[in-house]
This record gives C-alpha cells, sequence and structure tokens, in this order.
C-alpha cells in the first residue's frame, strides 16, 4: 500500500505549478523527488532489517523485540537437518560456478570472434534462458530428468544451476571479449605464437579480472537460487534456500531469521567482492558487471 | 577486420577461416549443453502438454488434448487473467515509483550516483526468499507499515494487507522493482541535461518538458524496464504464496500445485506452455517496438 502511495506522491513534483524564478523550481524539484526516493530506500532496507534485527531477538516473536541473546544462532548451529543443506548448497554453488565458467567463457570468446551460422545460432541458445521464466526452466528441467529417468539428486541441481548459469557469464564476459582489440591477439600470433598459445597468454589474462568477478556472483546467485532448486532437487539432502522455504510457508521460525541474516551478509559481501576484483587489477571497477552491460 | 591493408588481406583470409574452425571448438560444449539441457527440456514440455501419465506419475507420451483441454476451465481462465492482471499492474506501479527514484539518482546523485545504485542492487542480489519473507513481516497486521498507517489515520483496525490482492503485488513490486531502475536509470543517466534545460528556455512548463523531452528520451529504458519486471512477475508463485492467500493464487501457484500436489504433469506442462506464450506474445510487442523506434531514430 506504501509502496503505492509513494508514486502518486512523486506526480505533484513534476506537476507543480510554475514557480516564479528558474531558481526557486531548481530549489524545488528535487526536495519532493528527494522524498520519494528516501521513503523509497527506507522500504527497500526495512524488510532486511527486521530479519536482521529479530535474528537477535531473545523472544520468539517478530514484533516485540525482548533484549539481545544469540539464541537463534546458536540454534541454527546445533540443527543438522540446517547445516546439512548449508553444506549442500556450498557444493552445488562450487561445482556450478566452476561449471558454468569454463563453458562460459569459451562460449563468449567463441561468441564475439566465430562468424559463422553456427555463431549466430548459438548466440540465440544463449538468450533463451533470459526470457524464460525460471519457473518454466524449473518445470522443464524436471521434466527432463524425469523423462531421462533419472533420480532428482544434488547432482541434478548442479546440471540445471550450470544451465542457467552459463548464460549469464557468457552475456557478462562477451561485452569484455568484444572490447579486446583482436590485433593484439594477431600481434602475438606474428610473433610466432599458435592461436592457442594467443588465446591462452594474451586474451584470457586480459579477461581474467572480469571472470574472478562473474565467477563469485554466480556463486552467490546460485547459492541464494530458490526456483530452479526447488523444482530439480531431491528429497534429501536439500538446498538450504529449499529448507528456508518450506520453513517460511508454515509461519514465524527465528532460526530462519539467524540463517537469512548470515545469508544476507554473505551475499553482500560476495557481491561486493565481485565489484571490487577489478579494481585489484587496477581496473575501473563498477556495476557494469552486475547487468552485464 | 575492416582496417586491414588489402596486401595482407587473402593471408589474413586462411587464417581466418582456421581461427574460426577454432572458435567453433570453443563454442560446442557451451553451445551443446544449453542445447541438450534447456532448449530438449523445453520441447518435452510441449511434448508433455499432449502426453498422459502412468501411476506412479511418471511421465508417458502419447497424443491426448485432455490437459490442454482443462485450459478452458473457467478457474484456470480466472486464475490466467489474475496473473496478467498482477503482473500488468506491478509493472505500472514498478514504473511510477522507478521513475523519480532513477531521475533523482541521474540527475541530483552527483559524485554519490554509484554508490546509491549500488545501494538498490546489491540487495536485489540477496537471498529472494529472505526478503519476501522480510517484506511480509513488514506488511504483517502489526507490522511497522500497517501501524504507521493507523497512527496517520490512513487505515484503521480492519486493513490488511497480506492475504489480500495489494499484498501479492507489493510482493511482487519489491521482488523485482530493480529491474526497472537499472535500465530507467541507464537511459536518463545517457540523457543529456542541456535538453531539459533547452526545453524549458522555449518557455515549455516542467510538466510539458517532461512531458515531450524527458518522457520520450527514456522510453525504450522504461519499455525495457517494462518486459524485464514482466517476465519475472508473471511466473512468480512466491509472493501469492507468502503475501496472498487461496482467492490470490496466480499461474505460477498453479503448475507448482500441478507437479507437485496434483501429479497432473500434463496439464502442468500445458499451464507452462500457456505461460511461454504470453510471454513471448509480450517479448514480441516489445521487440516490434523498439524495432520500428530504432528505425523512426534512424531516418
Amino acid at each position: 500500500m506504501t509502496l503505492v502511495k509513494t508514486s502518486p506522491a512523486a506526480a505533484p513534483a513534476r506537476t507543480a505549478p510554475k514557480p516564479r524564478s528558474r531558481r526557486g523550481r531548481a530549489e524545488r524539484r528535487p526536495r519532493v523527488l528527494l522524498a520519494v526516493t528516501g521513503l523509497f530506500f527506507a522500504l527497500l532496507y526495512l524488510p532486511i532489517a527486521v530479519v536482521a534485527l529479530f535474528s537477535f531477538n531473545s523472544r520468539k516473536s517478530l514484533t516485540v523485540f525482548g533484549g539481545f541473546s544469540l539464541r537463534w544462532y546458536r540454534a541454527f548451529a546445533h540443527d543438522d537437518v540446517l547445516l546439512s543443506s548449508l553444506g549442500t548448497s556450498l557444493r552445488i554453488s562450487l561445482v556450478a560456478m566452476a561449471g558454468s565458467v569454463v563453458l562460459g567463457v569459451a562460449l563468449a570468446l567463441g561468441l564475439v570472434r566465430c562468424r559463422t551460422r553456427l555463431g549466430s545460432l548459438a548466440g540465440l541458445v544463449m538468450l533463451v534462458p533470459l526470457i524464460t521464466p525460471e519457473i518454466v526452466t524449473g518445470v522443464a528441467s524436471m521434466l527432463l530428468f524425469k523423462g531421462l529417468g533419472v533420480a532428482l539428486s544434488t547432482t541434478t541441481v548442479m546440471l540445471s544451476e550450470i544451465t542457467f548459469s552459463i548464460s549469464y557469464v557468457t552475456v557478462v564476459l562477451r561485452s569484455r571479449v568484444a572490447a579486446l582489440n583482436p590485433e593484439v591477439e594477431e600481434a602475438a600470433m606474428d610473433l610466432g605464437a599458435t592461436r592457442w598459445q594467443a588465446v591462452r597468454l594474451v586474451t584470457l589474462p586480459a579477461l581474467l579480472p572480469a571472470v574472478l568477478a562473474s565467477a563469485v556472483l554466480i556463486f552467490a546467485l546460485v547459492f541464494d537460487d530458490f526456483v530452479l532448486a526447488y523444482f530439480t532437487t531431491g528429497v534429501d539432502p536439500q538446498p538450504l534456500s529449499v529448507r528456508i522455504y518450506s520453513a517460511i510457508r508454515f509461519g514465524v521460525q527465528p532460526t530462519i531469521n539467524a540463517v537469512g541474516t548470515l545469508m544476507l551478509a554473505g551475499s553482500v559481501c560476495l557481491i561486493a567482492l565481485a565489484l571490487f576484483i577489478p579494481r585489484l587489477f587496477g581496473r575501473r571497477g563498477g556495476l557494469d558487471i552486475l547487468s552485464g552491460e | 577486420m575492416a582496417l586491414l591493408r588489402p596486401s595482407s588481406r587473402s593471408r589474413r583470409r586462411k587464417a581466418d577461416s582456421r581461427g574460426n574452425r577454432m572458435w567453433v571448438w570453443f563454442m560446442l560444449p557451451g553451445t551443446l549443453w544449453m542445447t541438450g539441457f534447456l532448449i530438449a527440456s523445453l520441447i518435452l514440455v510441449a511434448v508433455l502438454a499432449v502426453g498422459t501419465t502412468d501411476e506412479l506419475g511418471n511421465p508417458r507420451f502419447g497424443f491426448d488434448l485432455a490437459g490442454v483441454r482443462a485450459l478452458a476451465d473457467p478457474a484456470y481462465t480466472e486464475v490466467m487473467l489474475r496473473s496478467l492482471g498482477y503482473a500488468l499492474l506491478t509493472c505500472l506501479i514498478c514504473l511510477l515509483i522507478a521513475y523519480p527514484v532513477a531521475y533523482t539518482i541521474a540527475l541530483y546523485g552527483g559524485r554519490y550516483k554509484n554508490a546509491l545504485i549500488a545501494a538498490i542492487v546489491v540487495p536485489f542480489f540477496a537471498n529472494y526468499l529472505v526478503r519476501m519473507y522480510g517484506w511480509s513481516v513488514v506488511l504483517s497486521d502489526d507490522g511497522p507499515v500497517l501501524r504507521a498507517l493507523r497512527a496517520t489515520g490512513l487505515a484503521d483496525g480492519d486493513t490488511k494487507i497480506l492475504n489480500t490482492g495489494v499484498g501479492v503485488i507489493a510482493g511482487l513490486v519489491y521482488g523485482f522493482v530493480v529491474f526497472m531502475i537499472i535500465p530507467l536509470y541507464a537511459a536518463l543517466e545517457r540523457l543529456d541535461v542541456s535538453l531539459i534545460e533547452a526545453g524549458r528556455d522555449l518557455y515549455g512548463g516542467p510538466v510539458r518538458t517532461f512531458l515531450f523531452v524527458t518522457l520520450p528520451a527514456t522510453r525504450q529504458g522504461a519499455a525495457a524496464g517494462l518486459v524485464l519486471v514482466f517476465l519475472p512477475a508473471m511466473g512468480d508463485f512466491v509472493s501469492a504464496q507468502l503475501m496472498g492467500g487461496p482467492d490470490q493464487i496466480m499461474i505460477g501457484n498453479l503448475i507448482q500445485d500441478k507437479f507437485f500436489q496434483g501429479q497432473n504433469w500434463p496439464l502442468g506442462s500445458a499451464l507452462t506452455m500457456l505461460l511461454m506464450l504470453v510471454l513471448l506474445l509480450g517479448m514480441f510487442g516489445y521487440l516490434r517496438r523498439t524495432r520500428k523506434d530504432e528505425a523512426e531514430a534512424r531516418r
């Protein structure tokens, strides 16, 4: 409701009657816009703050704060089911990261440099996951495994997550590869390097920061992914986000606050790391790694 | 390639075709993987939509239109139309929220621009479920939002957000508004501020300047944002589950139900295909629109 309310509040900023002087207008406009933006940020962070705050609650309530306590973190540390899910999620993320980065980097290089019909076809195939909602990908993956007679397990989650992540890695790296000057590779070859040596010794090192950054991001994305994991996981062990889903469907679960807070903190650290990696190499770090632009 | 001198062209061309072969080998594993796992599985969904299942719930191929015919059931039509309505409203609300926010950051953000956009994007990459769970707590009957609304007299004791359509849409907006902010911000960043000043100098009021200068210049960003929000909003089932009640279910919940509880896989596949169809129509409309825009821009 409040979210809806913010937008009409913005309209008067633009439809305000013409002020007397240009200066007055320049000062008036931002004030309303700033208020809207401030409210947006408040509502954006409020749910996250609530989860984090009540994870330290000594009581089993989400509305009354009884005092500071690490009770729910201790409960998590002693919950074998949640801990095994955490291990499963970490393993899935690592495998998906390794697989999709190797396949995705090769695909991005090939897509940019290869000018054949297969190249444009591969470009189209790669775009499919981006225009398919996750529930469709999830249903499709599940049916594929069932159709092949493969029992759903951690392995099937890994395979599906790789499929989805390849296109992400490819989209992000494609623009980086395109920005490289192919003549540097040619120069290496003129100096006696083979094609493969030129790629290995010249192109890949130049792409390293972007590759590392996208690897970290894929790890975070796969770890946090829920829909695809939900459709392709077996009964036991389940990834952490699937466990969280079953828990929050049935009301207040203070342990989930603790797990959720740890997961939020973990993802934020990973994303910050991904943004920071290019700077370690003396490149301009930036948000473009998130959007692939 | 065009920069190459003519003398070296034939040598290069030979090297190119050999190089092409290597790049094909680079592409092959990824492309095969995607084709095998994704394209094949999407085709399987289409095939199973006209198939059946055996007693154990395993898919059986065949030709049986029961699943497709069941889509005409008014109960399903209602859910489909509701999902469409929720998704479109979500798009509209996201646009209305994202525009002033992106505008403020792009034009008044100064040197904090990147930090502010990062502050919006980073939480969206954090766990979707945990965020939605936190949002459902915030919007709950004695959560901070309703308390604030009651204190200001905008809501009375009976007003609820959870278990209503408003709650589901609020969830979808919270989940996907970032997909509207990023393209809008990119478009507004590119916008030449002197265009707005020129509009004012030509005696356009703030409204007219906005309508005839700012808005058209950022139309493509808005269109991209609408598509990016519409796609996940239409397929979402978490928001309806956490924020809505049984009367607010969306097509995603139906699909989930057919595969997990109902075990009616052909019907589930048919619903999935229907969802894909709606989204492809949306994509098609968007692509035609942008192509027209590009053609006009070239003229």
